[in-house]
C-alpha cells in the first residue's frame, strides 16, 4: 500500500509514483513550506477523534492487552497543549521567524533564516506500535515533506493514523508520502534518497550501516539507533513498591524497547548481595509476568520459545562467570554474572543481574557510550542527584525512576537530542 | 539390523501406533550415538540431566531434549566428520539466519525408502514419462535450500520429459516468470502426456489465478497432478482457502481435488509428511509428534492447540531427533478421518509471535508481485 497525496495506492502503481514524485516534489517546494499551525491542528483534530473512540477498534485488534494505555498516550501526545509545548521546547518561540544579526564591533550584518531541511525520507523500525507515525509527524511539525518507509512488521496503526491525519487536513497530502517497500528493495529507496534533503534513519547496526552505504553523498543522515538501558539500584526508598515497578516495567515493556531494562546493577562488590538479590526478586518477577500475560496462544508460545533456546543454548555458550548463576521462574528468569558490563538480556522476561560499585560507575559504563540510553534509577533520596551525574557522565542520557524507564515524558530529548533540531537547516540571506 | 533400520525398512509407513515400541528403541540407539559423538548434544544433554538410558517406557518420548531449530541457525552443530555427510541443506531462512543440517549416507537411504513408500501410498509413482511444472527456484549450483532439491526430487516419482521452472536464476538472483510459464503449460497441454506440477502454494495459486482470468481453461491428460510443498507454513493464515484453489485448479486444468497432494517437511525434521485424500497430515511411522503447552511446554493431548514437537530417529549426522518448530498445531484422532488411516494427524492453526513472520512462500509471493508490475 503506497499513500500519496492523500490516496491509497496499489503497490503496483509504485513506478509510476516514483517517476512523478521528484516533480511533485518541485511544485510543492516552490508553493513553501508546510505551516506549522496547520499541522499542529490536525494533530489535535485526530487526538479528539481517537478520544472520541474512533479508532478504537483498530487498536484493539493490533494491542488488545495494553489497548487503553496506548489510546490515552496517543491522545496526550498529539493534542494542541502538548504538541504546542513540544515545538516550543525543542525550537524555541517563533523559531522560524527570520531575525538579523547584530555583531559586535561594526562587523556586518546577515538575516538568519531558520527552515526546515525540506524533505525527509523515514526509514523506520518496527520494534514500536505507531513509532513510524510518530517520525512522520515529528518530519511535519519541523515543516518537511515526509517520505515514509514503513518497516516489514509494520501492523497497519501507523498508516491508519497518517491517513486519518491527511483525512482531516487534506492540505498536508502534498506533504506525506508512505511505502511498505521491503527494505530489500534497494533499488526503491535508492531512489526514494535521491529525493530526500535528510534520511532518518530508525534500527539496529545494520538498518544504519546499509542506508550509510546507499546514501547519495552529502545527504543529512539522522541516526536513531538502537540503545541499551539498565536499572542502578542502591539503596531503596520503598523498596516493595520500587522493585513492584521494575518488575512491572520488565514484562510490560517485553524488553523490547530501547528504554527497556536489560541488567539490574546493584552498587555492591559482594556477590552474595547479587544472589541475594535474585532470589527476592524473582518471585516479583514472576507475578508481574502471571498478571500481564497476553491472551494470544501467539505470543506466549513465542516467549516460551524464546525461553526455550536461551536455556538450552546456555548448554553450548557455556558460562564463563564462574561465580555466577541462573533463575528460573514461570515465564521470568534472572541470571547473576560476575562482570559489569551493560549487556541485552535475553528478553522477554529475562534479566542479567550484575554487581556494579557505585564509584566505579563511569569506567565501567564508559565503554559502552555510544549505545546506553536510560538508567532507572533506584537509590536514596540523598544519593540520587551524585548517582545521576555519574550516570549521565559515563554517557547514560535520561535518568528515570525504576518503574518508569520506559514513560514519555512531554518535552524530554530523545537520545540526547532534540528531533525537531535535527530536522531543520539554518539558512542566511545577506 | 539396527532399530531405525528396521523402522525405515520395513512395513507399510502408517503403522504408526503399532511401532512405538521400535520408534522409542530407535530414538535411544540415536540419542546414545549422539551423547558419545556430538559434544554440543552432550553437553545439553548433561545440562539437563538426562541419559538416554532413563527413557524406558513410550510415554516418555517427550523426555528427550526438544531443540528449538532456532539452534540450528546459531550454531553448527554436527556428529561426524564433514566427509561422512554426504549432503548439507539449509532451511529457507527468509530472515537472513539460516540452518545447516548435515545427512550422512545411510540417512539419505533410509529417507529414500520412505519418500518411495509414501509416494507409492499416494499414487505418486508411475512409469508413464509426464512434463513437470516446478512453481518453484530452479536448482543452481549456489542453492542448497531443501526447498529446491525437495522439488526437483519430485520430478522423478514418474519419468520426466521437460522440466520447466517458474523461478529463474538470472543475473545473479532468482526472479518469477509467470508470463512464461503461463504459456508453456497452454503448451504442455497439447502434448499427449500429464502434467505434473510442484512448488509452493502461492505461485501455483497465483500462477492459476492468472490463467483464470486470462479465460485460459484447460483439459490436462488423466494422470495430471498438482503437489504443493515448501509453503505449508503460511496456510493457517488462509491467504489461499484451500476449497478455493481447489475449485480452480479444477476449472484451470481440470485437475480434481483427489489429484491435488500437498507435502510439508523442514530441514530440521526431514521426513515426509503427505496429505491423504481428505488433505490431512497422518503421521507416518518414521516420526512422531507432540503438541506442547505454550507455557510449560508440557505435553498435550488431542484437540488442544499447542507449540509442534516433531520427533524422528531418521538422521545421525546433526542431533535432530527432537525438534521444537515454531508453529501452532492441533492433533487429531485418525478416527476422525474418513479416509481409513488411523494414525494420528496433525493440523497446523498458526504461528508463534504476533506478526506473520516471513517464510520462504511468503518471500516467493513478493517476487511474483515484482514480476508482475
Amino acid at each position: 500500500m503506497i499513500l500519496e497525496k492523500g490516496r491509497r495506492v496499489e503497490v503496483s502503481r509504485q513506478d509510476d509514483i516514483l517517476k512523478r514524485m521528484p516533480e511533485d516534489i518541485c511544485i510543492t517546494l516552490e508553493q513553501g513550506y508546510i505551516d506549522v499551525e496547520i499541522v499542529v491542528s490536525a494533530l489535535d483534530r485526530l487526538s479528539q477523534k481517537i478520544a472520541s473512540g474512533a479508532y478504537d477498534h483498530r487498536i484493539a485488534e493490533l494491542v488488545s492487552s495494553r489497548a487503553d494505555t496506548y489510546k490515552n498516550q496517543a491522545v496526550r501526545m498529539m493534542c494542541r497543549e502538548n504538541i504546542e509545548f513540544k515545538v516550543r521546547t525543542e525550537l524555541g518561540e517563533d523559531f522560524f521567524a527570520p531575525a538579523r544579526t547584530r555583531p559586535p564591533l561594526g562587523e556586518s550584518t546577515i538575516q538568519v533564516q531558520p527552515m526546515p531541511l525540506g524533505v525527509l525520507l523515514h526509514i523506520a523500525a518496527g520494534n514500536m506500535d505507531g513509532l513510524p507515525a510518530f517520525s512522520l509527524i515529528e518530519g511535519l511539525l519541523s515543516g518537511n515533506i515526509n517520505i515514509l518507509k514503513l518497516p516489514q512488521a509494520d501492523n497497519g496503526l501507523s498508516i491508519e493514523i497518517i491517513a486519518g491525519l491527511v483525512e482531516i487536513e487534506p492540505r498536508l497530502g502534498d506533504y506525506i508520502y508512505v511505502f511498505d517497500t521491503p527494505s530489500s528493495d534497494i533499488a526503491t529507496i535508492k531512489t526514494l534518497s535521491l529525493m530526500a534533503d535528510g534520511i532518518v534513519i530508525w534500527g539496529g547496526e545494520a538498518a544504519v550501516s546499509a542506508v550509510r552505504q546507499m546514501a547519495p553523498v552529502g545527504v543529512k543522515l539522522i541516526e536513531w539507533g538502537h540503545k541499551l538501558s539498565f536499572a542502578y539500584i542502591s539503596g531503596y526508598e520503598d523498596q516493595d513498591r520500587e522493585l513492584q515497578s521494575l518488575a512491572d516495567h520488565i514484562i510490560k515493556t517485553d524488553q523490547i524497547l530501547c528504554s527497556s531494562c536489560q541488567t539490574i546493577f546493584l552498587d555492591t562488590e559482594d556477590m552474595g548481595e547479587v544472589h541475594r538479590f535474585c532470589e527476592r526478586f524473582l518471585p516479583i518477577l514472576e507475578e508481574s509476568c502471571q498478571k500481564n500475560q497476553s491472551e494470544s496462544l501467539g505470543i506466549r508460545a513465542d516467549k516460551t520459545l524464546r525461553q526455550h533456546f536461551e536455556n538450552i543454548n546456555r548448554f553450548l555458550t557455556g558460562n564463563d562467570n564462574s561465580d555466577g548463576a541462573f533463575y528460573q521462574g514461570a515465564g521470568c528468569s534472572l541470571s547473576a554474572q560476575t562482570d559489569s558490563a551493560p549487556e541485552l538480556s535475553n528478553m522477554f522476561g529475562h534479566v542479567r543481574v550484575k554487581r556494579l560499585p557505585s564509584k566505579n560507575i563511569v569506567s565501567a559504563l564508559r565503554p559502552y557510550k555510544t549505545v546506553l540510553q536510560t538508567a532507572g534509577l533506584i537509590c536514596l533520596p540523598e544519593k540520587r542527584e551524585s548517582l545521576s551525574l555519574a550516570l549521565l557522565r559515563s554517557g547514560v542520557v535520561r535518568v528515570t525512576r525504576g518503574g518508569s524507564m520506559s514513560e514519555l515524558f512531554s518535552g524530554e530529548a530523545h537520545d540526547g537530542e532534540y528531533p525537531l533540531r535535527r530536522y531543520v537547516r539554518i539558512t542566511n540571506i545577506e | 539390523m539396527g532399530y531405525r533400520a528396521k523402522l525405515f525398512l520395513k512395513g507399510s509407513p502408517f503403522e504408526t501406533s503399532e511401532t512405538d515400541a521400535l520408534f522409542l528403541s530407535a530414538m535411544k540407539e540415536n540419542c546414545n550415538y549422539q551423547y558419545l559423538h556430538c559434544i554440543e548434544y552432550k553437553k545439553i544433554l548433561d545440562g539437563l540431566g538426562i541419559t538416554p538410558e532413563a527413557i524406558r517406557s513410550f510415554n516418555q518420548l517427550s523426555d528427550f531434549p526438544v531443540v528449538p531449530t532456532l539452534l540450528f541457525k546459531h550454531h553448527n552443530i554436527f556428529s561426524m566428520s564433514k566427509k561422512r555427510m554426504l549432503i548439507r541443506a539449509t532451511s529457507s531462512g527468509t530472515r537472513g539466519k539460516k540452518s545447516e543440517i548435515g545427512f550422512e549416507f545411510s540417512g539419505l537411504l533410509f529417507g529414500a525408502s520412505m519418500v518411495y513408500k509414501i509416494a507409492a501410498w499416494r499414487h505418486l509413482l508411475s512409469l508413464r514419462p509426464c512434463n513437470y511444472v516446478i512453481f518453484g527456484y530452479k536448482p543452481h549450483r549456489g542453492n542448497t535450500a531443501a526447498v529446491t532439491k525437495t522439488a526437483y526430487g519430485s520430478t522423478f516419482f514418474a519419468p520426466a520429459i521437460r522440466r520447466k521452472f517458474a523461478i529463474l536464476y538470472q543475473d545473479g538472483k532468482y526472479g518469477a516468470d509467470i508470463e512464461n510459464i503461463v504459456e508453456q503449460i497452454i503448451e504442455l497441454s497439447r502434448s499427449m502426456f500429464p502434467v505434473r506440477f510442484m512448488g509452493f502454494p502461492a505461485y501455483t495459486y497465483f500462477a492459476l489465478k492468472i490463467m483464470d482470468e486470462k479465460g485460459i481453461h484447460l483439459k490436462l491428460k488423466k494422470g495430471s497432478k498438482i503437489m504443493l510443498g515448501g509453503g505449508w507454513k503460511n496456510h493457517y493464515s488462509e491467504k489461499v482457502d484451500k476449497e478455493t484453489f481447489y475449485r480452480l485448479a479444477e476449472r484451470v486444468l481440470g485437475i480434481q481435488d483427489i489429484d491435488i497432494i500437498e507435502f510439508f517437511g523442514a530441514v530440521e525434521h526431514p521426513i515426509l509428511y503427505c496429505d491423504c485424500r481428505y488433505h490431512h497430515f497422518h503421521i507416518p511411522r518414521y516420526g512422531r509428534a507432540l503438541i506442547r503447552d505454550v507455557d510449560t511446554l508440557e505435553p498435550l493431548s488431542y484437540g488442544q492447540v499447542g507449540l509442534l514437537n516433531l520427533l524422528t530417529p531418521m538422521v545421525y549426522a546433526t542431533p535432530i531427533l527432537s525438534v521444537m518448530t515454531d508453529d501452532l498445531a492441533v492433533l487429531r484422532e485418525g478416527e476422525t478421518c474418513p479416509c481409513g488411516n488411523k494414525s494420528a494427524y496433525i493440523e497446523i492453526v498458526g504461528r508463534v509471535g504476533l506478526h506473520d513472520i516471513k517464510t520462504c512462500a511468503a518471500g516467493a509471493e513478493n517476487l511474483i508481485k515484482e514480476a508482475l508490475k
